[in-house]
């Protein structure tokens, strides 16, 4: 009969104290990081181990056995489900341009103050009654004076509008360059994955896994997908390929960073910032205009309308003064001003003092196209705005939920961790107590066997 | 599938649901504090352009009636004006009647003809009338005085309609012409009939005292006194008949602003009942979820084991 050593059980018995500390350790990890962003929780995979072979010999029919050797610590495994982490990237790219678009529109929509007695609506209604005001008293010099006071602060109101449209776009292009510039977000994140793919690549190649050095690189990613399509290749060595928007050549390719790179239409947040401060006519592959330069437009439009409509009455063959000028197409509305005084202000056809033709046909004008203009564009920016916070509650709400489900994959539970750890802790303190059991079995063998009469 | 719930998870969802009653309570007390349903174009677009035409409504109302008003106003004056006139006319008429009895000598019917030349002045100063400034009875030429006292009989005015709109597309004239009783246009033929050469033919008639002239003051001349007494009361039954149809605008457009202001305040102010509600509900939502959040964050196995 084949022998085993006597000492088998104790080699058997520190596998478990040694498996179940590591346990322990790997489920003080998992407590300290509960609360680490993008980590992915880990498991200490425990199996039996290599049975010990005994061909032939051990069986009273003298057949062979494998006989259990203990546990050992197969691996810690990172648990984690990559295709959520598609999706998730997928929903952070939608919330990132909502969201970056949300936050300009409302600046505009604020810019408006309507509905109000303070935005350009009212100064319009203010500016057609004083023409009824002219109509009611043109003998009158003062209501006259009060027309061209009026009429600049309407002139005054739009053109302040558009210029605060172009601050908002210079500002979202300022922000579209510092997050792309040479000391931007995406130079330092990438700049950071290229550094772990090193270090990945490193460890891979020992054949250790480096768990935490993924996480982090999970989150560099998850990161840079709220500011555009991210795409990434597994390169098969642990580092990976990263393209980063419609960005020519990838963002970071194992060690090497391409960066500044130009971008069309990345989608993202970038995405948004280049559409908001787009020009007006697409340039392709784009088909749609910049949102801030069509708001511009009409509200161009708009003063357009305002002034040929009052100069028209104002001046009809052309030849005297018209009330309204303006610059360049294109920037009417920054151009708009009043090129009258009380005393030039024509109120009459005929040279009368107490006729009021003209007077009372541009009071007319009230509610005629140059209000509806107005009107279509505050409703415009209203529904744009409206839309896009809705779309961003949205994506918020499907980002939230597809996080949820990867924290319900990946996230600590402290209860899961607590039971864990009074479950490996029993599992240390009975692997002792076999040994204890064994080293008191040797006690007898060695200490008391044998000493029978002494 | 039981969901595996995190500690990251369950926290981050507390605090999202928080954030989101918290936000819809802040929207509610902003509501009662501005006391508007919209307070930007985006709560909602198509409310907002009802309210900006609201608004031009209740100011293109206001306007209307600023105009009625002045309107009024100039009625008021003109009517004024045509009385005394009445008046003038009235009494030319009864010294035409005792100057053109035989009784009268020479003498008297000078002094007659004396108290009408008063007469013609008296009524060339009521056609002088202003309002705010402005001569009423001058046309369009309102800076221009229309006759001159004590001077020769031309109407200075123009034949200008003074337009006043009273309502969304419509105007209507409010002056009435000094030409079209006192005479004297330089544009029609003269002698006009009107009431200038009239008073102006009476008194010639009344100093001429020959047979003719007698003869012209019983016939002829109290006639065309007759004829401007007409032409005036018609023009006055006019300006009455302005003057109504300006007060049923009048009335018509504090109805229409009652109705306007009325329908912006549906559009744009908030229900003060329905937000209060509102309010308090979410206060007490917002109450219980800070209470399970702060137990359900706080709880763990860890205070059970020992």
């Amino acid at each position: 009969m084949t022998q085993i050593s006597t000492f088998f059980g104790l080699q058997q018995s520190l596998r478990g104290l040694l498996a179940h500390q590591r346990a322990i350790d790997v489920t003080g990890h998992n407590i300290t990081n509960a609360n680490t962003e993008g980590y992915s929780r880990q498991e200490a995979v425990m199996a039996a181990a290599t049975p010990y072979d005994i061909e032939a010999g051990l069986l009273v029919d003298g057949g062979g056995a494998m006989l259990g050797g203990g546990v050992d610590i197969q691996a810690f495994r990172r648990i984690r489900d990559g295709f959520l982490d598609l999706q998730y990237r997928a929903q952070s790219l939608r919330l990132g341009e909502y969201s970056g678009t949300a936050s300009a529109m409302s600046q505009i929509e604020e810019g408006l103050s309507e509905p109000g007695e303070n935005g350009i609506a009212a100064q319009l209604d203010k500016f057609w009654s004083s023409w009824s005001a002219v109509a009611n008293a043109p003998e009158n010099l003062a209501t006259r004076q009060n027309l061209v006071e009026q009429a600049k602060v309407l002139a005054g109101a739009i053109t302040d509008l558009d210029a605060r449209i172009t601050t908002i776009k210079a500002q979202v292009s300022a922000e579209y360059s510092s997050i792309t510039g040479p000391t931007g977000d995406i130079k330092s994140m990438a700049d950071e994955i290229a550094k772990l793919n090193a270090a990945i690549k490193f460890a891979v190649a020992d054949g250790d896994q480096p768990n935490d050095l993924l996480d982090r690189r999970d989150v560099l990613l998850d990161q840079l997908s709220s500011y555009a399509q991210v795409s990434v290749t597994d390169l098969g060595n642990g580092a990976i390929s990263v393209n980063f928007g419609d960005a020519a050549t990838p963002l970071v390719n194992d060690g090497t960073v391409t960066w500044p790179q130009t971008l069309t239409a990345p989608g993202g947040k970038l995405g948004a910032l280049l559409q908001l401060t787009a020009p007006l006519v697409p340039v392709p592959p784009s088909t749609t205009p910049g949102t801030l330069e069509s708001y511009r437009a009409d509200l161009n439009a708009f003063a357009k309308k305002v002034a040929d409509d009052v100069n028209a009455l104002h001046n009809p063959g052309g030849t005297g003064t018209n009330f309204f000028t303006y610059g360049a197409a294109g920037t009417e509305a920054a151009s708009l001003a009043v090129n009258v005084t009380a005393t030039g202000v024509r109120y009459a056809t005929g040279a009368a003092t107490g006729a009021n033709d003209i007077a009372i046909a541009i009071a007319k004008l009230r509610g005629s196209g140059a209000d509806q203009s107005y009107q279509s564009l505050v409703a415009r920016i209203g529904a744009d705005v409206r839309n896009t916070l809705r779309l961003e509650d949205n994506a918020k709400v499907l980002t939230g939920a597809i996080d949820d489900r990867r924290q319900s994959t990946s996230g600590v539970s402290m209860d899961e961790e607590m039971s864990n750890l009074v479950r490996f802790q029993r599992g240390y303190q009975a692997s002792a107590r076999a040994m204890s059991t064994i080293d008191e079995m040797l006690d007898v063998l060695i200490n008391r066997a044998g000493r029978v009469g002494l | 599938m039981t969901m595996r719930l995190s500690n990251q998870m369950l926290s981050r969802n507390t605090l999202a649901d928080l954030t989101r009653v918290n936000n819809e309570l802040y929207r509610t007390q902003r509501k009662m504090s501005s006391g508007k349903e919209i307070t930007k174009p985006s709560d909602d677009p198509f409310g907002t352009t009802r309210a900006v035409t609201g608004r031009r409504d209740v100011e293109e109302i206001n306007q209307l009636q600023r105009n009625v008003d002045d309107a009024l106003s100039w009625q008021g004056v003109t009517e004024v004006a045509l009385s005394r006139l009445t008046d003038v006319v009235q009494r030319a008429r009864e010294l035409l009647v005792q100057g053109a009895s035989d009784s009268n000598g020479v003498a008297e019917r000078q002094s007659i003809a004396k108290e009408i030349d008063q007469l013609i002045e008296t009524a060339k100063t009521e056609a002088n009338g202003q309002y705010a400034g402005r001569y009423i009875f001058a046309g369009t030429a309102t800076t221009t005085r229309p006759y001159s006292p004590g001077g020769a009989d031309a109407y200075a005015g123009d034949g200008g309609n003074i337009v006043r709109t009273i309502g969304p597309g419509v105007s209507i004239p409010v002056n009435v012409r000094g030409a079209d009783f006192l005479g004297g246009d330089p544009a029609v033929a003269q002698p006009d009939g009107l009431l200038l050469t009239t008073l102006r033919d009476i008194a010639t008639h009344l100093r001429g005292g020959t047979a003719a002239d007698n003869n012209a003051l019983r016939t002829t001349d109290i006639q065309a006194i007759d004829r401007n007494l007409d032409n005036l009361t018609s023009i006055r039954a006019t300006v009455g008949a302005t003057t109504n149809r300006l007060e049923t605008a009048r009335l018509r457009l504090r109805e229409l602003e009652e109705a306007s202001n009325e329908s912006l305040s549906r559009i744009e102010d908030a229900d003060m009942a329905k937000t209060l509600t509102d309010f308090s509900l979410q206060q007490a939502v917002y109450q219980s979820a800070l209470k399970t959040g702060a137990n359900i964050v706080q709880n763990s196995l860890l205070d059970f084991l020992r």
